[in-house]
């Protein structure tokens, strides 16, 4: 009898159960793309949703866009996506989040509000990216269509990806990294710029990707430096660089360097470790960056270089750095100048080995930093010069 | 709920008592009648034959006169098809009617001999003869293939072991073939059986102990072990659970099976049963004691343990690493088999975000449009899959393979092209179907069929978190298992190291110098060395 009355429990515990979070999948609405935009006191958030009968290669119709995005305003966040129930017919589900972009005006205004949602829901995972729209709101990134990916976010999530470890002038913070870097001391958040260019209107339909060069692009451009959650300003491409140089991030890059004559010598890092320091020289900090990078000859299109000499590659060598050196500096100088926030960590650098003297200047860091004396050295190694020896230019030349 | 009550309530209105009468009154029926001994009159004794079998039409009753007069009456019976007519023709019928009358011996000087004694041990050119006196033992004796002699004016009579008759010759086993390994299977005879494992393991130490099991089929039932090897509590456990059996007929060895497994209410089988004779031998050389039943080419072993269920002849019979491999191939197997439709329905209803983004919108693609949820979707496949499968079997060969091909070709496609059912589910149905046939015990693979709906269901309602919660049940339940004595699960826990070296992998032979701990008794562990060395070392000690 015992056992009966268990086993009913048993029966009834399980159908009453009722699978609370059980959602099919074709009751889940898969949200790839979520951009955040303020206007007023509201934000404006935008969803750019999956419809995967459009993705799948043997469903498509192709009669519809394989995303669409949805725009509510709501006073918090969480408020805005729940009110976009009254036009989507579907729960938006985003674990699979693969790109955040945060508008430029609400940048500027401090992103921490936007963050503590993100970071507080169960459902999110931390390995979307996190970017600013440049010049543009988050909500009209988000509604370009894009041709080679058929879902934009997963377009620009591969992007990112991909230039990060080729270009270096990109940025890819994922949301634990940009949340480590925002509660850090001595180390402030950066993040990488996104802007459409060309015609946003053709953009937002599909005749944007039936054409061999899509009338809108999305690109990414640029680097968005803040103060604590706040958006203080951009650095351009080459800046872009020195600071991806400076942190430690170069996987990949292209340097050019100019020959005596006219024409250009363009070396391939394909590995660049940095090592910032932070010391005390009788009572103020002395910041130190090291840089060593290796490299080959990509792409030379001077005349008359002996290319097989060692000496030649010496003097590469060393124009490599001085130009390494030079991109470095200007942005070094740029930002404590100019935006007097210290981006790349030097106040972490003296947090972690001196503690004792950071704990001292922590309060005035801002100020200490602007007047930070930086050593730069730079050590460049050129390992290899390709398949070829000397520019086949030198003998047309003859 | 009213009609079980229903029910009950006329279970109950039965009495207890009455039942008992009723079982005492059957009983008694059953009972062979007390003890008869034949009469001096042949005619009398013939007549009572006839009428016990009720003048069955195989029964041969025959009379014949033998000396040189014709003197002596002599009756014949035996059961027309269970002897060997030949024989009978050419030994004992020849030998009484022919010899005697031709070497015109005179029946009142017979060397000092009686007349039957004379017979016995003079005339009849035949093996093995019995002497019975009593009814019983003359009606079992025809019907288990003995040809019976009566004479009349004696109180005596000859059971001839005559044993013959049509029966199937050893063929290839249909159910567990393998690419390299002896072909020849078990038949139904007994005999044959026996014979079959002689050959293969040519000791004085296997020792055979034979039971007539079964109150109205009298069937054979033998258990066979090698001395020296088996523990002798198995063997004792062994005879005494079959000893217990209380029945009235044993048809095939599955009826011993659940008579004597150790518990009832598992889903697991606890019994190996096997159609190879190379598969016993191995398992008696292993120290276990094998079970043959009359009538029935499969053999049971006992102790049996989870793992074993997963091996195959063939891993030992080709190299140590391509066992291995193939092994873990179907360790993997048992569990796709398991878990491959709860794990789509968990992750798909409960865990989208385990799933690489690409394969998720790929899949949600697939189920847009289709109006089940997952698990019915899943529910619906898995039970046609079952049907398909048993109307496989159950049909004629021929129509089998169409019945298949219909079943997957057909209806697969149209449901997917339908929208009943996502492509996805297809193939994990598929998936599972193929991984299951590679679980090579079929009990095993009904119990992973069985356990496969358990487990979508935890997984409809409970996702991976029931998933996991079955799987932690199931351990239990396997941990609380044991086959005569030995814990099912065992050499896993509890833990053998020892053990461990023909498990999921099997090491070259070379390294299996020891037999497995959990059979054989603690003495003779050793392979190579042969008993008797293990003998003298101890008598030395």
């Amino acid at each position: 009898m015992k056992f009966k009355k268990m086993l009913l429990f048993a029966v009834v515990l399980l159908l009453l159960s009722g699978c609370w979070n059980r959602r099919e999948l074709n009751t889940i609405a898969i949200q790839v793309g979520l951009g955040i935009d303020k206007e007023g006191d509201q934000y404006v958030v935008t969803s750019q949703i999956v419809n995967p009968s459009q993705i799948a290669m043997l469903m498509s119709k192709g009669d519809k866009t394989p995303v669409m995005t949805y725009q509510e305003k709501g006073h918090t966040i969480i408020e805005a996506i729940r009110r976009m129930t009254t036009a989507v017919p579907r729960r938006i589900y985003s674990s699979h989040l693969r790109i955040l972009v945060i508008g430029e005006e609400l940048a500027k205004e401090g992103i921490g509000e936007v963050l503590d949602l993100l970071s507080r829901d169960h459902e999110m995972r931390t390995d979307f990216y996190i970017t600013v729209a440049k010049d543009a709101k988050a909500g009209d990134i988000l509604k370009v269509l894009t041709a080679l990916e058929d879902i934009p976010a997963n377009q620009l999530f591969n992007s990112l990806e991909l230039s990060d470890k080729q270009w270096a002038l990109t940025i890819s913070v994922t949301l634990d990294q940009l949340l480590s870097d925002l509660s850090s001391e001595g180390i402030e958040v950066k993040l990488t710029g996104i802007s459409v260019e060309g015609n946003q209107q053709v953009g937002e339909t599909k005749a944007n990707y039936e054409q061999i060069d899509p009338e809108a692009k999305l690109k990414f451009k640029g680097i968005a430096l803040f103060h604590q959650d706040r958006l203080i300003g951009w650095l351009d491409e080459q800046q872009s660089r020195g600071l991806h140089y400076i942190i430690g991030k170069v996987h990949r890059t292209i340097e050019e360097i100019s020959c005596k004559n006219d024409g250009k010598i363009s070396i391939d890092i394909f590995s660049a470790k940095s090592q910032l320091k932070t010391k005390m020289h009788k009572g103020n900090p002395v910041g130190e960056v090291h840089i060593e990078a290796q490299g080959n000859v990509a792409d030379v299109q001077c005349k008359n270089l002996t290319i097989t000499n060692t000496k030649t590659i010496r003097k590469i060598e060393k124009k490599t750095e001085e130009k390494i050196k030079q991109e470095v500096e200007k942005v070094l100088s740029n930002v404590q100048q100019n935006y007097r926030v210290d981006a790349f960590g030097f106040g972490k650098a003296l947090y972690r080995d001196d503690y004792k003297n950071w704990k001292k200047i922590k309060k005035h860091w801002k100020e200490t930093f602007t007047e930070l004396p930086i050593k730069t050295t730079v050590d460049v190694k050129i390992r290899r010069t390709g398949t070829i020896n000397n520019p086949p230019l030198n003998k047309l030349e003859d | 709920m009213s009609f079980l009550k229903f029910f009950k309530k006329s279970i109950d209105k039965k009495s207890f008592e009455q039942l008992l009468a009723d079982k005492e009154k059957q009983d008694s029926s059953e009972q062979p009648q007390s003890k008869e001994t034949i009469k001096r009159s042949l005619h009398e004794n013939l007549k009572k034959i006839r009428e016990a079998f009720g003048n069955s039409s195989d029964i041969v009753t025959r009379e014949i006169r033998i000396g040189r007069q014709g003197e002596i009456r002599v009756g014949i019976i035996y059961t027309d098809g269970l002897i060997n007519s030949e024989a009978n023709h050419n030994f004992v019928m020849e030998s009484l009617m022919f010899e005697l009358r031709r070497n015109e011996v005179d029946l009142k000087d017979l060397a000092g001999l009686t007349l039957l004694n004379y017979i016995k041990e003079m005339v009849l050119t035949v093996g093995s003869i019995e002497d019975v006196h009593d009814f019983n033992v003359i009606t079992n004796a025809v019907l288990s293939g003995k040809v019976v002699l009566l004479f009349d004016g004696y109180e005596q009579g000859f059971a001839v072991e005559m044993k013959g008759g049509k029966e199937r010759g050893v063929q290839e086993t249909t159910t567990e073939t393998t690419i390299r390994g002896p072909r020849e299977g078990f038949t139904e005879n007994l005999r044959v059986n026996t014979s079959l494992i002689r050959r293969k393991i040519k000791d004085h130490r296997l020792w055979i102990e034979s039971k007539k099991v079964g109150k109205v089929t009298k069937t054979e039932v033998s258990i066979m072990y090698i001395k020296g090897i088996v523990r002798e509590e198995v063997v004792q456990e062994v005879r005494s659970r079959i000893e217990q059996i209380d029945i009235d007929g044993i048809l095939e060895s599955g009826y011993i099976e659940e008579l004597i497994q150790d518990d009832s209410y598992t889903p697991f089988p606890t019994i190996y049963n096997t159609e190879r004779p190379d598969i016993v031998a191995g398992h008696l050389l292993e120290g276990r004691v094998a079970i043959l039943v009359d009538g029935t080419p499969f053999v049971l072993t006992v102790p049996s343990i989870f793992v074993q269920f997963l091996q195959s002849p063939e891993d030992y019979y080709q190299r140590a690493d391509i066992s291995s491999l193939i092994r873990f191939l179907r360790f993997f197997g048992f569990f796709t088999a398991l878990l491959a439709p709860s794990l789509y329905v968990a992750i798909t209803t409960f865990h989208q975000e385990m799933l690489p983004t690409q394969l998720l919108i790929s899949l949600a693609a697939q189920r847009e449009g289709v109006p089940f949820p997952a698990f019915i979707e899943a529910f619906l496949m898995e039970i046609m899959l079952e049907i398909l499968r048993e109307a496989g079997l159950r049909m004629p060969r021929a129509i089998g393979q169409a019945v298949s091909i219909v079943g997957t070709l057909v209806v697969g496609t149209a449901a997917v092209d339908a929208g009943i059912v996502s492509a996805a589910m297809v193939i994990v149905v598929a998936f599972t179907a193929i991984s299951s046939f590679m679980v090579s015990s079929y009990d095993l693979a009904i119990t992973v069929r069985m356990l496969r709906f358990v487990f979508m269901g935890l997984a409809a309602s409970f996702g991976l978190f029931g998933i996991i919660l079955g799987l932690v049940a199931l351990v239990l339940h396997l941990s609380s298992l044991r086959s005569f004595g030995v814990p099912y699960l065992s050499p896993m826990a509890p833990f053998t190291l020892a053990d461990q070296k023909d498990v999921f992998i099997r090491l070259p032979r070379r390294l299996l110098i020891f037999r497995p701990r959990v059979f054989s008794s603690q003495q003779n562990t050793k392979r190579e060395k042969s008993l008797f060395q293990n003998e003298n070392q101890r008598k030395k000690k």
